[in-house]
């Protein structure tokens, strides 16, 4: 990966975030908020607040990462911008990866007060936050590349089906599995949150974090799993990444 | 800037020939038009030679770069404005200048000082800090062209730039447009306004259902028509007891064009056509006239 590509991809984030960060506060606080609402609930219930902290945590980079990209990606055709970048000495692997980190910069302050949160309440330290970093970063990279396949694989879809297809994958990808709730409550199934990026990255924070137990085999599988997931959606997305229509 | 027999196929549920083998040929420093009514192919060509797009057929040159094999080349040395392209609403157009500059490799202080010449190029060098979402659909459409404009590219390709503004507006992007030329920018532009094509072309392309049809200035497409004049007259042409057989006749209602070959012939019927109480005036044939004559003629 040359300079010129690591360049465009800084630009192309600072471009797509810093204009919302200036003048979308609000924005900003619907980001926080959606992966805080399940807290709010979990509390409301009585569930274990440390758990559904690490599932905001998740939600906050994977949920956004996904829905950015295929909105983002499907906002930029819709406006006809894409067209502009296409025709620029731009390389497409850095317009996908700056769509992709652009919402990782807009959602990082949630990102600090959760994190900020669980070393407050003693989820996590130092260290459990040192790995906590690493998966979240695999968990959007993994999700961001899902995303970004979607949206150049359905590439006639109009903008109104991609943004409600983001939403209900969101939904399917963090609300559902066991990203907010330990995986033991799936009982006989719990084996289904290796599955999922986000279930699979919210069960590896949790055995960092000493929530969930787990021997070396298995803690071996789970980062398996979610490298292997991620270097697939990422090589596919290298391959599938043309600027040019045929 | 050069296409050599562009083929283009689009192959769907059916398949559509966009383009069928054209070859039109750019020179440097001048502003050239593609002129056709809507679906002609004007925006698939665009786009072929743009780096959008791969033809199903031909070949194509930018710069002397060839445009399947060194899209990269390419991209160096253009800059588009698609057409209906649209604005980011919380984006200002000093970031749009500002961002895309920087995105073409220009260092911070280079686009800081592209973007700035772009917007006053523009006349938005007042409204450079006020979101795009604040801003009249000229002004955004100004907004567009002045990114492509702190490129600093030597080629500009704009898609119906003009399209949806009003006549002030229109008149404001035309000038920009000569502005550039005369600063030594080659231009490629689309559009289906006549007005447009005959006031900023040097040289212009008719194309339509794909094929080219006609090349040349203004003057000499103009030329292509056998008639050189035009007589409107409102109200019914049997009281005015000419022949029209002969002579081409549009007409709109109860307002007739007729078209003529002699200007003498023109000012008689008008003269006739006064006496009789009738409105009528005559005028040089437009471009308009021999694009809609070219045009049919393409289509019969």
């Amino acid at each position: 990966m040359n300079a010129k590509i690591v360049r465009d991809v800084l630009i192309i984030a600072m471009m797509r975030s810093i204009p919302d960060l200036k003048r979308q506060p609000l924005f900003l606080t619907l980001v926080g908020l959606i992966s805080a609402l399940p807290l709010f609930f979990i509390m409301m219930f009585g569930g274990q607040l440390s758990n559904g902290l690490i599932g905001a945590m998740v939600a906050t980079t994977g949920f956004i990462g996904l829905m950015a990209a295929i909105q983002d990606i499907a906002g930029d055709r819709y406006l006809k911008i894409r067209e502009i970048i296409v025709a620029m000495p731009v390389h497409p692997i850095s317009y996908a990866m700056g769509i992709a980190l652009a919402p990782l910069i807009i959602s990082s302050p949630g990102l600090v007060i959760f994190a900020a949160l669980a070393i407050w309440l003693g989820v996590l330290t130092f260290f459990p936050l040192l790995w906590s970093f690493i998966i979240l970063i695999l968990c959007w990279a993994t999700l961001s590349s899902l995303g970004f396949l979607i949206s150049t694989y359905l590439q006639r879809a109009s903008i109104y089906t991609l943004n409600t297809l983001s939403n209900l994958l969101g939904i399917a990808l963090v609300f559902l599995p066991p990203v907010y709730y330990p995986e033991e409550m799936l009982g006989s199934f719990s084996w289904a949150a290796l599955l999922f990026p986000t279930s699979n990255a919210a069960g590896l924070i949790r055995i960092y974090a000493g929530l969930l137990d787990a021997d070396v085999l298995m803690l071996f599988a789970r980062w398996s799993i979610l490298v292997t997931t991620m270097i697939a959606c990422s090589i596919a997305t290298l391959v599938k990444a043309k600027w040019r229509e045929s | 800037m050069e296409s050599v027999n562009l083929r283009k196929i689009y192959r769907n549920k059916e398949s559509v020939e966009a383009l069928k083998g054209v070859s039109i040929s750019v020179r440097k420093g001048e502003l050239f038009s593609l002129l056709g009514p809507n679906g002609a192919g004007k925006t698939t060509f665009l786009r072929i030679i743009s780096t959008q797009l791969l033809p199903t057929t031909g070949e194509a040159y930018v710069s002397g770069y060839d445009v399947l094999k060194q899209p990269d080349q390419v991209r160096k040395h253009i800059a588009i404005v698609p057409q209906d392209v649209a604005t980011y609403g919380n984006f200002t157009p000093w970031e749009y200048s500002y961002y895309f500059a920087v995105l073409r490799g220009m260092s911070r202080h280079e686009a800081r000082e592209y973007a700035g010449k772009a917007l006053k190029a523009v006349e938005l060098w007042n409204l450079r800090n006020r979101t795009c979402s604040t801003l009249s659909g000229g002004e955004k459409k100004r907004a567009i062209i002045a990114s492509a404009l702190a490129s600093n590219a030597d080629i500009f390709m704009l898609d119906e730039p003009t399209s949806g503004l009003d006549a002030v507006a229109r008149r404001s992007v035309w000038a920009i447009l000569r502005e550039m030329v005369e600063q030594g920018r080659t231009i490629l532009l689309t559009t289906h306004i006549m007005e447009e094509a005959e006031m900023v072309s040097d040289r212009l392309a008719i194309i339509s259902k794909g094929k080219l049809i006609a090349e040349g200035t203004p003057e000499q497409i103009k030329r292509l028509a056998k008639e050189r004049f035009r007589v409107v007259v409102e109200g019914s042409l049997s009281s005015l007891g000419i022949t029209v057989n002969n002579n081409r006749v549009t007409k709109f209602g109860s307002r007739w064009i007729i078209y003529l070959k002699d200007e003498d012939e023109a000012l008689e019927i008008v003269r006739t056509a006064l006496r009789k109480g009738l409105k009528a005036e005559t005028a040089p044939i437009t471009l308009e006239d021999v694009f809609v004559k070219l045009v049919e003629g393409e289509a019969e």
